[in-house]
């Protein structure tokens, strides 16, 4: 597969779970608001902090409240991570693969830029949470026909390692986030709101219960949303199947290639950490190492597949192995 | 839709107005032509309302699909619109285009014949049919292809022939595009289209299908392969997607199931092109490029051009990779170099032309340029190298000052302009904004030409939707509709 398109079609991917991810947390931020009693400033600013985006926050806006937490994470033109700017990158990054995705993967990605090019008047029109539902379903259509409709050769790798690496990303900033913020509570109605609010901006609640019935403490929690080998959005879970894919591609090489290696480590690591290692002030430095490592996975997967300098056949001497690269 | 016809009217009422052009549905008489019949009468009866909503339901459908192209020279930078589609299917009786298909196949037949000439002996030129300093002159002659043999001698492997009729309902080829014609698309996805709005009809016509059409080029392309290789790779050579056919590039990528890529995913070594994947690099045989020679390759065209690949020039001199269409077909499609093919035919196959051209004058010849700024309200003035509608000057529809633009253009540089009496284009009941009326068309047919000529029955017949304007391009305005050619 060429380069470019691999590159492409990672990208498509991200976006794409990136856009879904942003809108979750929204969602759950609003109705957890309904129930809660935390100024404005409280409850959003820790919104902005797991997008990493805080800097860039500042300088358009002063207050961290609802409406500016929503402008700067919906469309505002200066964020790059907007879930407008995701769905046009992703819709961009699939137009100059068009042949390589089916036809209704195509389609539904302009399908969901249409909805968010219009964002404004949707919002306006129907208000936010059926925007919001909108776009999560149709992430997810997305997903689904990906999954279905499209031969699963190394083409579907890249798109699931691109899936699997962001959501293993956003899970790791969640967990960051609202573990702090739960940390400094007792325990009691309002840490047990801040826990469910953390494993709904997950999709995991559910999931959860079914796995720890009435656990519902940090510690819990944590474990669940990092360790879990079965449940799609916890890290380990994410990361494992990144790991496969890029094992599936470099089946014929003789070593293990980079993002091969960078993988395997880190999940056997996750495999054999005991969550009281990383509990409370042990949790943010393992949590930011964890994110050092998954961008260096990515950083990987970017030399080894998508840069690839010209290696030549090997019936030309070696001296001529410069590089022909032109941007 | 903004109109709110009544509902119980017909799509085709009698306030449709024949005029004095020649319409491909009715007679002057106002009778609908023998072969027009069945649509006449579905037309007839058909309601506004149903017809509106099985438009609309195309239009979402083209858009969903992305089927857009992309405008330029707009405020907004590169804004997408859905190239217009009229349902209104324009017919062509079977033995119509049989006539057609022989004519445009003398013609490609010649065309080749020609840029083989020219990039070899130049007999044409030493036999003093053509005027040397026409094809030397000629922006789009490349030296560089002089001596160079290509596999089968064909240049030209993809032709998109531009045929209009006059008021008399007569053929004319307006122009010859061998510069990777573009439009192909259109005309398949345009008949999907028409599949679901009209289903029945269909059948009871014996429509001739064009489906394969993606196949028919593969197969061309793959007969070209250098070296006779059996199992050649074929890629296709797109500028990107910001490029206004990018559609129809990965839509013909994807309908032949080989790979597209841009001038930065080949390389070239040792004369031999290679694309970068994933795993390493991949040989290349054929390339169905759709890009201008100017960009093709830095190192021997435009220096700054990101587009293409370096060292493709020579891997292509070498024999090592065929390009289709060749490098320096473009001088064939020279507006000027245009008026000579009808000679070319008699030239190189001793025979009479089928198809006949638009009278041209030339403004290199002195007493042809005379006509030409003498009567510029009367005539379409062309600049000789220009596509897309660009460029030119429609004297009728013209200002004072467009005119004396043009007349100081024609004397400064007359081996750049050509011009030709207006043809009244025959018209085709269109329905737009709930109104039905005749446009002007004209028809593409796409010529393949590999180990032999090959024609799908059909091609693409675009609109002039504004009322009276006499351009089709998709560029100025124009819309398309599917052509039905029919299998008696």
């Amino acid at each position: 597969m060429l380069s470019r398109v691999a590159d492409a079609l990672y990208w498509m991917s991200r976006y794409v779970e990136r856009a879904e991810d942003i809108t979750r947390i929204l969602t759950v931020n609003f109705h957890t608001l309904l129930d809660a009693k935390t100024e404005d400033a409280q409850a959003w600013e820790p919104i902005i902090n797991i997008t990493g985006d805080e800097d860039l926050f500042r300088r358009h806006f002063d207050d961290f409240n609802a409406r500016n937490v929503s402008e700067f994470l919906l469309w505002h033109p200066a964020n790059p991570n907007a879930v407008t700017t995701c769905i046009t990158h992703a819709r961009e990054n699939g137009r100059g693969v068009r042949e390589q995705i089916s036809s209704e993967m195509w389609e539904h990605l302009n399908r969901l830029y249409f909805l968010v090019k219009d964002i404004k008047r949707e919002i306006s029109a129907r208000g936010p949470y059926e925007f919001f539902d909108k776009i999560r379903h149709g992430s997810q259509a997305f997903q689904g026909i990906t999954n279905e409709t499209m031969t699963h050769g190394e083409a579907y790798e890249f798109i699931q390692i691109g899936k699997h690496l962001e959501r293993a990303d956003k899970t790791v900033r969640i967990i960051d986030v609202k573990y702090a913020s739960v940390n400094q509570l007792r325990e009691g109605p309002e840490s047990s709101l801040q826990l469910i609010a953390m494993l709904r901006s997950c999709s995991a609640f559910e999931a959860f219960r079914k796995a720890h019935l009435s656990q519902l403490q940090p510690a819990r929690v944590a474990e669940f949303l990092l360790f879990n080998q079965q449940f799609p959005r916890a890290v380990a879970y994410c990361l494992q199947r990144a790991l496969r894919s890029v094992a599936l591609m470099s089946e014929d090489a003789k070593h293990p290639t980079g993002p091969h290696r960078s993988l395997g480590r880190i999940c056997s690591e996750l495999d054999y950490v005991d969550i009281n290692e990383v509990l409370g002030v042990n949790m943010r430095p393992y949590l930011n190492r964890l994110l050092n490592i998954m961008n260096q996975a990515g950083d990987e997967i970017t030399r080894t597949y998508f840069h690839t300098q010209v290696i030549l056949p090997a019936e030309y001497p070696p001296r001529q192995q410069q590089t022909q690269q032109q941007q | 839709m903004t109109e709110s016809p009544v509902p119980t009217q017909a799509v085709l009422t009698d306030r449709y107005e024949v005029g004095d052009f020649f319409d491909e549905m009715f007679t002057s008489a106002g009778e609908p032509r023998s072969h027009y019949r069945r649509l006449h009468e579905l037309l007839s009866e058909m309601t506004a309302e149903a017809f509106n909503e099985s438009r609309s339901n195309a239009d979402i459908s083209f858009l969903y699909q992305g089927i857009t192209f992309t405008v330029y020279s707009q405020h907004e930078q590169g804004i997408e619109r859905i190239f217009p589609f009229d349902l209104i299917p324009r017919i062509i009786p079977g033995s119509e285009w049989s006539l057609l298909e022989r004519g445009l196949s003398q013609r490609v037949t010649a065309l080749n014949q020609f840029l083989f000439d020219i990039y070899h002996d130049q007999r044409i030129i030493k036999d003093k049919v053509i005027p040397a300093d026409l094809i030397f002159g000629a922006r789009n002659f490349r030296r560089e292809m002089i001596g160079i043999n290509v596999p089968k001698n064909v240049y030209a492997h993809i032709t998109g022939t531009d045929l209009v009729r006059d008021d008399k309902g007569n053929y004319f080829v307006l122009e010859d595009n061998l510069r990777s014609p573009s439009g192909v698309s259109y005309m398949l996805e345009n008949r999907q289209a028409m599949k679901r709005t009209f289903a029945g009809l269909f059948q009871r016509y014996g429509v001739r299908a064009v489906e394969h059409y993606p196949q028919e080029l593969l197969n061309t392309l793959r007969s070209v392969a250098p070296h006779d290789n059996p199992d050649p790779n074929v890629v296709l050579l797109t500028p990107g997607i910001y490029n206004s056919a990018y559609f129809e590039h990965a839509f013909l990528g994807r309908q032949m199931g080989i790979e597209i890529v841009e001038g930065r995913d080949l390389v070239v070594h040792d004369n031999r092109v290679y694309t970068r994947t994933t795993k390493g690099l991949k040989p290349v045989d054929v390339i169905y490029r759709r890009i201008d020679d100017d960009f093709i390759d830095p190192l021997s065209f435009k220096n700054d051009s990101l587009l293409g690949c370096a060292g493709l020039l020579n891997a292509f001199r070498a024999g090592n990779v065929t390009l289709a269409n060749a490098i320096g077909t473009g001088v064939a499609d020279d507006k000027a170099v245009y008026a000579y093919v009808p000679a070319m035919i008699r030239y190189y196959l001793s025979e009479e032309p089928i198809l006949h051209n638009v009278p041209t004058y030339l403004g290199m010849h002195e007493n042809e340029c005379d006509y030409i700024v003498n009567n510029l309200h009367q005539l379409v003035v062309k600049s000789v190298n220009e596509s897309g509608g660009y460029g030119m000057l429609v004297g009728p529809h013209s200002s004072q000052a467009e005119r004396e633009r043009f007349r100081d253009l024609v004397k400064a540089d007359p081996r750049n302009f050509v011009a030709q009496p207006i043809v009244r284009l025959s018209r085709h009941p269109t329905y737009q904004n709930g109104e039905l009326y005749g446009c002007h068309v004209d028809l593409r047919p796409y010529i393949l030409c590999g180990e032999n000529v090959r024609i799908v029955p059909g091609g693409l017949t675009r609109v002039a939707l504004r009322s009276g304007s006499l351009v089709v391009n998709s560029s100025q305005g124009g819309g398309s509709k599917d052509t039905w050619v029919l299998s008696d």
